[in-house]
């Protein structure tokens, strides 16, 4: 087995993982106009609720259900009392940020109590193991990829195809435009939440899977990797995103395998410096949130 | 903002700042008039991550200070003052901590005994903070650059961390259930303080004839490791040194999983005897798998006598306050700062003095005693025989101590494992000439 092959299927898991996440992450920001640093949270929170729901005797994969329809009314409820109401104060983005950060140290604080400090497991076998061209993955892993290309088509398909995927480009746009035009923009920002807040679930209790072992501090280094992936392909660019974090999923994985594993990060996020300093609008950015991609 | 308004504001904002660090400096000094034990209430600051990746380690050191208290408390205080516990949460981070311990002893510069904790996340950071501000500390760091340290306030009741490297190399060499381990993984984190295990435990193990098949630094905290056990695996191990806090359970469960639900015989240091780290190794591989596969080295307790029976009884009566405190019954450090804090008081009680500059140095003599010291185990026979004037020496629940002149105290090694409800099991001590063995070879 070469190791490389390996790290390279290894690179496949983590840029599902990453993905999902990112991709919610950055849709929140393109449409709704808000960097929610409390995504992380919303993710390990997620992960906690299928834990429970898992530690019952349910399948995790219904745990994942559960965990992404708490995501969802999480999140909308996030923005619906917390959110909107400084934004309509007219609260900078800057004071949204910092808004969001409290949010999330109120969330990880609340949480600790809960849940405690202890790591946990989901009842669940990793599957057997796949050997294939050197890769080796275990049958959960492969379900993880499927999983994400998946959702990553029906985002595709949602965006591309569907009215609500217009309004969606159409109010990240120019929310003032599309109002005028006859969109219910607050109806569209609404789904939003639910869509995104549905993905960060997901996101989550698919990263607690992948971890074999997590803790509530885990939340931070989610949003970490799913906010270095959305900056990287261009913020507010669900596209961008995918690309982010093919490119740092494999990245991090290749680079242990290629080097000592204590710099895998470091390679990862100097990948990320670098294309900052190159090409500040991130991968594929143009102009505006989810604008086509150039 | 004009440049004029822009330097005006500037100079404002640093006279404060100097206002404020002088503030704190004369507050850290002000701990009492010089003589008598003073009134109001005593408080130990538990100074360590509640929060954060090294959140389990705060919890075993604040269950120390809550069976401590009332073994004070409920003997007179000291002079009467009650002792209370307070958290100060570092989040394990230095730059967390330096305001946390600043915060500290700015609010609490009168009445602040002690303070514990301090673990190797942030003890380079806090350890001069509480020293300048000279109150008395028991930290939990088996960094190196504390083995001979120049701060006089800082005590350490747990040797440094290239003695846990050694016993390990014990174990894996002498270990009495195994034939002698012949090569090695070392996966420990990337952070300064786990590293300090490496290059002792490869001296040692490599000079008695053992090879280092991979040294490999990891990314505490990471999602997953499925590379790096991989690149572990392809060396073919038949041991895995580990500490890992925190990241433990995703990477021997990542390591079960690749290797076919096989797991590798490992060895953990003195802090992996926790059950924080118990409970996520044995939902990752399963307690069975824990259980055969898992050796760990500590220092020698007994669990039991006076000292740990009133330990015991205290930590079990304070899960009223935190629920959690009777599962650190056998977590070393929880014994060790129960018996910091006691010998803390005691010291107060023998000089007669609030004042950390006067019991401070009086710490070590109680601990270590002197010719002819009364053996005491609780703090109500030590405040009994001091005031029937002798001089004492307290044993606690974590046994003897034994300080040298740079306030490490240093004691021997068993080898232990798990039993299936993560209680420490002893399975064999380390000889003189074995522990020689090591420590020559080791040569630090």
């Amino acid at each position: 087995m070469s190791l490389f092959q390996a790290a390279f299927g290894f690179g496949l898991v983590s840029m599902s993982v990453i993905a999902l996440g990112a991709v919610g992450f950055t849709m929140q920001f393109g449409i709704t106009n808000m960097i929610n640093l409390a995504y992380g949270e919303v993710m390990i929170s997620s992960a906690y609720v299928a834990y429970y729901i898992n530690r019952a005797g349910v399948s995790i994969w219904i745990g994942m259900i559960a965990g992404a329809i708490f995501g969802a009314v999480f999140s909308f409820l996030l923005n619906r009392i917390v959110y909107s109401p400084f934004q309509r104060k007219g609260t900078s983005l800057l004071g949204m940020v910092i808004v969001s950060l409290a949010v999330s140290l109120m969330i990880a604080n609340l949480l600790l109590p809960l849940v405690t400090y202890n790591s946990v497991s989901y009842q669940e076998t990793s599957g057997s193991l796949i050997r294939m061209a050197g890769v080796i993955l275990t049958t959960n892993q492969i379900l993880i990829i499927l999983l994400a290309v998946v959702v990553m088509l029906a985002i595709h398909g949602l965006l591309r195809y569907t009215r609500l995927g217009k309004a969606m480009r159409a109010t990240a746009a120019n929310p003032i435009l599309a109002r005028n035009c006859g969109i219910a923009t607050q109806r569209v920002v609404d789904v939003v939440w639910l869509i995104t807040g549905a993905l960060c679930g997901l996101a989550g209790v698919v990263a607690a899977l992948n971890s074999d072992s997590f803790a509530v501090a885990n939340g931070a280094g989610f949003l970490i990797t799913a906010l270095a992936a959305a900056v990287l392909g261009g913020a507010g660019q669900p596209y961008g995103a995918m690309i982010g974090a093919v490119i740092i999923g494999l990245v991090t994985e290749l680079s242990a395998a290629a080097w000592s594993p204590e710099y895998k990060e470091v390679v990862a996020f100097g990948i990320l410096v670098l294309v900052m300093v190159l090409r500040p609008q991130g991968l594929l950015a143009k102009r505006g949130a989810l604008a086509a991609a150039g | 903002m004009s440049t004029f308004q822009a330097r005006k504001s500037f100079v404002r904002a640093g006279l404060s700042t100097v206002a404020i660090l002088v503030l704190a400096a004369c507050g850290g000094g002000s701990n009492s008039t010089g003589g008598g034990l003073g009134s109001g209430d005593l408080l130990v600051g538990v100074i360590a991550p509640f929060t954060g990746a090294d959140a389990g380690l705060g919890p075993a050191y604040y269950s120390a200070c809550l069976a401590a208290a009332p073994s004070i408390n409920a003997n007179g205080g000291v002079g009467g003052r009650k002792v209370k516990c307070q958290q100060f949460d570092t989040r394990g981070e230095p730059a967390d901590a330096f305001p946390a311990a600043n915060a500290m002893i700015a609010s609490h510069s009168s009445n602040l005994m002690a303070v514990v904790g301090c673990t190797s996340d942030e003890a380079a950071t806090v350890a001069p903070v509480i020293d300048r501000a000279h109150i008395p500390m028991f930290c939990m760091t088996g960094q190196s650059e504390f083995n001979k340290t120049s701060l006089k306030y800082f005590h350490r009741l747990v040797p440094a961390d290239i003695f846990d490297a050694y016993a390990m190399v014990g174990s894996a060499l002498y270990g009495p259930d195994h034939t002698p381990y012949k090569r090695a993984a070392l996966v420990f984190g990337n952070d300064i303080g786990s590293q300090a295990f490496v290059q002792p435990a490869t001296n040692a193990f490599t000079k008695l004839g053992g090879t280092i098949a991979i040294n490999q630094p990891i990314t505490l905290g990471a999602s997953s490791y499925r590379t790096e056990v991989a690149a572990m695996l392809a060396t073919h191990p038949d041991v895995i040194f580990t500490e890992a806090l925190g990241s433990a359970g995703t990477y021997l469960g990542e390591v079960k999983t690749l290797n076919g639900g096989k797991m590798i015989p490992f060895i953990g240091t003195s802090a992996t005897i926790d059950p924080t780290w118990f409970q996520q190794v044995k939902s990752a591989i399963g307690v069975n798998d824990l259980v055969a596969n898992y050796r760990g080295v500590d220092l020698g307790y007994s669990f039991s006598g006076p000292a740990y029976t009133e330990f015991l009884t205290n930590l079990n009566a304070a899960s009223s306050q935190f629920a959690d405190a009777p599962k650190y019954k056998q977590r070393g450090s929880t014994l060790h700062l129960y018996d910091g804090i006691i010998m803390t008081a005691l010291a107060m009680v023998a000089t007669n003095s609030s004042d950390p500059k006067v019991y401070n140095s009086k710490i070590k003599e109680i601990a270590n005693g002197v010719s002819g010291a009364t053996v005491v185990n609780t703090y109500k026979d030590g405040v009994a025989a001091l005031k029937a004037g002798k001089s004492i020496r307290f044993v606690g629940a974590g046994g003897e101590n034994n300080f040298d002149q740079y306030n490490n105290s240093v004691s021997g090694y068993i080898l232990v494992k798990y039993d299936a409800q993560g209680n420490e099991v002893r399975v064999a001590q380390l000889t003189p000439d074995q522990t020689k063995a090591i420590s020559d070879a080791g040569g630090i």
